[in-house]
């Protein structure tokens, strides 16, 4: 590196900025966007990308979550369940006084959170494995979900819901809105206060967090807590964008949300990573579903290129530190 | 202090397996109950007959549990295991009643289990990518590979290999406690040895010249291994393949593992503890069958089970320490 640029702040910042994990995830993004948009008729439209960054939102909004939870080194398979619980929930808890909808959304979204704060509270207390505890809390959810609910969709007549599903305010989707501003939250959160600086402390290295004074048991709490609330906001668009929820209509977003996070160069082994690179990771995901779906091939083919791209890009991305 | 050494080896060799069950009895006691509970609603199962039933519907489960702990002491962990049984079904539904015969299925089996996880064991330790995603991702490519093999369920093993295996005999019983006993010796070679080094210390079994990688690959392969050999047994006793029925199991493969005390960060663990857990969710959900719960509430108490089955040692262990 020469002197005089690694002298100057601003320019070390920009080539820090440009080695970056979630720089180099959206160069991905970017570079695979224009190569599709050049040969496949319509890819990239505005039309199009639109509604590709909306599928991506519902992905990015339980990567929000899902990011904070893996940095602070755990992990939630409750994330499907959870954002189930709230698209199957929000339906069944109309009732005449509520004439906006408000309400059975902000009581399901505190659903979502106590559910979250529940797997928390056993893996900070109990001292249960988060990939048990989480496991566990979304078989139990499963089959509560199919007893309030039963085998069939609910539809929703919920204004609330049916505005963030269908609205565009400005021309933009009110479902990407809500990702800017859970965006602006998580990353604000994360870099820029004491409780993000005690998340990323946790993962890097819990029992030092915790002779350090940090009350690492709340911590946890707060960081499950808040991946249930991301998942309930999910699940809320989700239903608004598809009219109906049913069980199972979160189960995909378990895997989708850990590859966002690690695509976007957050370790797995959690203390290290950004939401910033979350983002692109959800719209590439999305992206590679896409162009699967254009690629007129049978199911087999399509699981076996979606497993393949991801393997590839977590070469990219996705490696760990040499351990000797 | 006497010197003859040569002679302590056979007093040492008890003490330290009692050492190694210390932790498991709770486990051990809790599982006998179940089996008690489950002899008194079904006492059928005192019989050769009810007990092979019994065996056999266990025995994929455990064989599947073996898979997830042999990689959770490297320090490993797959979530491909279901996708791996599925594969391993629809192989030996599609080639055993074919040209290749069942002995040539069971070879291919063998060989797409063993090169499974050579592979992803290779992807994960060499590339240095984090195990957790690399079989997440390889979950979606055996998954597929599984439904090109068989996009729907259908093929057909032949009959009396379906007996021989699930029929009213306890064979499974017998292939478990080979498996087991096969597992024993191959803890006793150099590569089994470097297994718990590997996982307790990497970095330190390194120094000190244990193969590590090769111990970590060879965990990988021989978990693919178990992993087919379980989709085989499934297949044998529906008697057809079908292309995702080894979903379930990657998640109760983990839940097995951790119930019988095997831990995430690698060397922690014993087998034994991994069969009694794999044992008790078995026994657990017979037990439930039998009971006349509705599937829907078995879902809700084996959630409900394995957070207490897991979390009240801890609790315990805490309490001691105050």
């Amino acid at each position: 590196m020469s002197d005089a640029a690694a002298s100057s702040p601003l320019a070390r910042r920009a080539i820090s900025v440009l080695r970056s994990g979630p720089f180099l995830t959206v160069l991905i993004v970017v570079a695979v966007w224009i190569a599709a948009g050049l040969t496949l008729a319509g890819f990239g439209s505005y039309g199009h990308l639109r509604y590709i960054l909306e599928l991506a939102a519902v992905i990015g909004l339980v990567a929000a979550g899902q990011t904070l939870v893996i940095i602070g080194g755990g992990i939630d398979l409750s994330v499907g369940a959870i954002l189930t619980v709230t698209a199957v929930g929000v339906p069944l808890l109309a009732w005449d006084a509520d004439t906006s909808g408000g309400i059975a959304v902000v009581a399901m979204l505190a659903v979502a959170a106590g559910i979250g704060f529940l797997n928390g509270l056993g893996i900070a207390l109990l001292r249960v494995h988060p990939m048990i505890m989480t496991l566990a809390m979304a078989t139990f959810l499963q089959g509560v979900l199919i007893i309030v609910a039963g085998g069939s969709a609910v539809s929703m007549h919920n204004p609330v819901v049916a505005w963030l599903g269908d609205a565009r305010p400005f021309g933009v989707p009110a479902g990407i809105l809500l990702w800017v501003v859970v965006s602006a939250a998580t990353l604000f959160v994360l870099h820029r206060t004491p409780f993000g600086a005690r998340v990323f402390a946790l993962g890097a290295n819990p029992l030092a967090t915790s002779l350090s004074g940090v009350d690492v048991n709340v911590t946890t709490m707060a960081i499950y807590a808040a991946s249930g609330l991301t998942a309930g906001l999910a699940g809320v668009l989700m239903l608004g964008m598809n009219g109906q929820g049913y069980v199972g209509i979160g189960d995909p977003y378990v895997l989708s949300s850990i590859a966002a996070v690690v695509l976007g160069g957050t370790s797995i082994l959690g203390g290290s990573g950004t939401y910033a690179g979350s983002i692109p990771g959800s719209a590439l995901l999305v992206t590679i579903t896409a162009l699967i779906t254009v690629v007129n091939a049978s199911a087999g083919w399509r699981s076996i290129l979606f497993g393949s791209l991801i393997l590839g890009l977590l070469l990219l991305s996705g490696r760990e530190a040499k351990s000797r | 202090m006497s010197l003859d050494l040569p002679m302590s080896e056979q007093p040492l060799y008890w003490p330290v397996q009692r050492r190694r069950s210390r932790g498991l009895w709770p486990l051990f006691c809790v599982v006998a109950a179940f089996l008690a509970a489950y002899a008194y609603l079904f006492p059928g199962l005192l019989s050769i007959g009810g007990l092979s039933k019994f065996t056999q519907s266990w025995f994929p489960l455990a064989l599947v549990s073996m898979a997830q702990a042999i990689l959770m002491l490297t320090g490993g962990i797959s979530l491909a295991i279901g996708a791996t049984v599925s594969l391993g079904a629809v192989i030996a539904a599609t080639t055993m009643a074919g040209p290749l015969g069942v002995s040539g299925g069971m070879a291919l089996v063998a060989a797409a289990g063993l090169g499974i996880g050579a592979v992803c064991g290779l992807i994960v330790v060499r590339l240095r990518l984090p195990a957790i995603i690399v079989t997440l991702a390889g979950s979606f490519i055996i998954g597929g590979a599984a439904l090109l093999i068989l996009p729907r369920p259908g093929g057909q093993i032949p009959g009396w290999f379906s007996d021989l295996l699930a029929g009213d005999t306890p064979v499974a019983a017998l292939l478990l406690a080979l498996v087991a006993l096969v597992w024993k010796f191959y803890l006793a070679t150099p590569l089994g040895l470097s297994l718990y080094a590997a996982g307790e210390n990497p970095v330190a079994a390194y120094r000190s010249g244990v193969p590590v990688d090769a111990a970590r690959i060879a965990a990988y392969a021989i978990s693919g291994l178990l992993s087919t050999g379980a989709g085989l047994y499934v297949a044998a006793q529906t008697g057809s393949g079908d292309p995702v029925i080894g979903q379930a199991f990657t998640l109760n493969s983990i839940a097995a593992a951790v119930l019988g005390g095997v831990g995430f960060l690698g060397g922690r663990g014993t087998m034994r503890g991994a069969l009694a857990g794999s044992l008790l969710l078995s026994l657990m959900i017979n037990v439930m069958f039998f009971l006349g719960l509705p599937p829907v509430a078995q879902y809700v108490a084996q959630g409900l089970i394995i957070i207490g089955a897991v979390a009240l040692p801890q609790i315990n262990a805490r309490g001691r320490q105050a």
